[in-house]
């Protein structure tokens, strides 16, 4: 009796042990690979009173990743595209004050990349309705980006700060005209709430802005101006500053404005949740403005110095340079 | 003087959000720590499944009972507050304790407890995902609107906690004598790990526990193997 029972029990656990030795190789996503011969018979003979279950969570998690990597590639994109039109405000524009239009090339240049963005952010909208919104907020990342690039345009142009109240239509805007495909050229953000929407894309569903990506997209926004005063100031001798048609009034320059926007993120509470993303994004901001504040000294400093026996080169250059010194 | 860069109502209006939203972490805290202590004990009281036979469960699943209709009330109260808020925003201050909940309800059905009208209680018995959302009151894998609910992720997690909690009763169980409950906790454990090879994991925290279950399912079957070793499978259950 005791003898005929183990050889009836060890076959059936020779077989299941084979099965959990040989394990699953998986690719690069993840995903269990194929294997040939009689290993998928095998596979498939493993079925029991739970795989039904199983299966159909297997299904709802499959919908959730792909989902999340579709955010993820868009992300990306918005992202990329987002930086190199910072890049393009911070560099060419570096020769001039702060004024309230950009050059036509310039605004060409902010023009396509923001085409681009609104389609990617129109592919991606009716993914992120609902509760799904805060569910992929770690893949939209890109808002960050997006949020820094427009808050610094509209600091070039206007010398204040976009509010989140102001800045949330825009990128609403920008999902709508990118679902609106007939719609092909891309006007300059701002002005194009001022048309009035057709029906057909107000049904278009929004890409909202959350004030977690404001907030750190004006932090990053901080850098930028940093940037900006550098090369400004290196190109033109004189800190950035805005024009006024007040002969009285003495122009707000940036370093100002550092201070204001320095002082702005000391004064608000500690955005809880993350606390430490924050202190670091703090710690960065301090930096960039003393980097500013030392630029302001060493323009007053050496700038004001006028060696003995100094003769004015006869440039064009070094002729401009003298006459905007004080 | 130039207008200031920063409008002062901005500043006002993001310093109000922040510090909502801190009041409302704050509470979530107190309803969470409440939580805590119902789930804590609740895991408690299933400890001693390690030391009593199975003849004496009916009284303890009693106890389990009671501290599992503690985390329900708790988890009611969860939901009313975090349905006011979008799920995702907050869900991780949550999603560890809700994990611990579920696994004490699925832990306690197995063994014979949470019976309904409609199911008996019996060991073996496994809630599914929507069984789980019945128990607690509480809708699971909301997609069509944003409210607190039980998630996919959450009902795995909790479902893995178990199976090492069974591996480890295998092994007790016969220390008590109770050689046919290793047998079925082998079983009913190797049958979960072929059903968690169905699922496409990617490198998230799920894969990290799922790949967990093959030291579970070592253990089980070492516990059998020892038994049938030794001749000590019940008669019944080999034929």
């Amino acid at each position: 009796m005791g003898d005929k029972q183990l050889p009836e029990k060890t076959p059936l656990d020779r077989k299941t042990s084979d099965y959990t030795m040989s394990g699953f190789k998986r690719d690069w996503n993840g995903n269990a690979k194929r294997r040939d011969g009689p290993k998928p018979a095998q596979r498939q003979v493993v079925r029991n009173a739970y795989t039904p279950m199983f299966e159909q969570l297997r299904n709802e998690l499959d919908e959730h990743h792909d989902r999340r990597e579709r955010i993820v590639k868009a992300s990306r994109d918005i992202t990329a595209l987002s930086k190199k039109m910072t890049l393009t405000l911070c560099i060419v524009i570096s020769v001039r004050n702060i004024e309230s239009q950009l050059p036509a090339n310039i605004q060409a240049e902010v023009d396509s990349r923001l085409a681009e963005i609104a389609k990617l952010l129109a592919a991606i909208a009716p993914e992120i309705q609902g509760i799904n919104r805060y569910r992929y907020s770690r893949s939209l990342m890109c808002l960050e980006e997006l949020v820094e690039a427009l808050t610094f345009a509209h600091y070039l142009k206007t010398q204040t700060l976009i509010s989140h109240d102001q800045l949330s239509p825009i990128v609403e805007e920008l999902a709508r005209q990118g679902a609106a495909s007939e719609d092909e050229v891309m006007t300059d953000a701002r002005d194009t709430p001022a048309t009035p929407p057709k029906p057909r894309q107000a049904e278009a569903p929004k890409v909202s802005l959350t004030q977690d990506d404001y907030l750190y997209g004006v932090f990053d926004l901080t850098g930028e101006m940093m940037r900006f005063a550098t090369t400004s100031t290196a190109l033109t001798g004189t800190m950035a500053s805005g024009v006024t048609g007040d002969g009285d009034d003495t122009p707000r320059t940036i370093v100002q404005d550092m201070h204001e926007l320095g002082s702005f993120f000391e004064m608000l509470p500690v955005v809880p949740g993350n606390r430490f993303a924050w202190e670091k994004k703090l710690d960065i901001t301090r930096q960039s403005v003393q980097k500013v504040e030392r630029l302001g000294y060493d323009r007053i400093i050496r700038g004001s110095e006028r060696p003995k026996g100094w003769l004015p080169d006869l440039s064009s250059a070094d002729q401009g340079q003298s006459e905007e010194l004080e | 003087m130039a207008p200031p860069m920063i409008d002062p109502a901005l500043f006002d209006q993001l310093k109000s959000n922040i510090e909502e939203d801190t009041s409302v972490r704050k509470a979530l805290d107190q309803i969470l720590d409440d939580l805590n202590q119902h789930v804590s004990f609740t895991q408690g009281v299933l400890s001693r499944i390690h030391s009593t036979p199975r003849s004496k469960y009916a009284a303890l699943l009693e106890q389990v009972e009671g501290g599992i209709k503690k985390e329900i009330e708790t988890v009611g109260k969860l939901s009313a507050f975090a349905s006011q808020y979008p799920y995702y925003k907050y869900n991780h201050k949550w999603t560890r304790m809700v994990q611990d909940a579920i696994s004490t309800a699925l832990l306690c059905s197995w063994l014979g407890g949470m019976s309904t009208e409609s199911k008996p209680g019996e060991i073996g018995r496994l809630l599914t995902l929507e069984d789980v959302g019945s128990v607690f009151g509480i809708p699971v894998n909301l997609k069509d609107r944003d409210a607190f609910h039980i998630t996919i992720e959450e009902y795995l997690l909790g479902l893995i906690s178990v199976i090492d909690e069974l591996g480890r009763l295998s092994v007790n169980s016969v220390t008590l004598g109770d050689n046919a409950m290793a047998v079925q906790i082998s079983g009913f454990v190797k049958d979960l790990h072929a059903g968690f090879q169905v699922l496409n994991l990617k490198n998230d925290i799920l894969r990290k526990r799922v790949d967990s279950i093959k030291y579970a399912v070592k253990k089980v079957e070492d516990v059998v193997y020892d038994l049938s070793l030794r001749n000590l499978i019940p008669a019944q259950d080999s034929k």
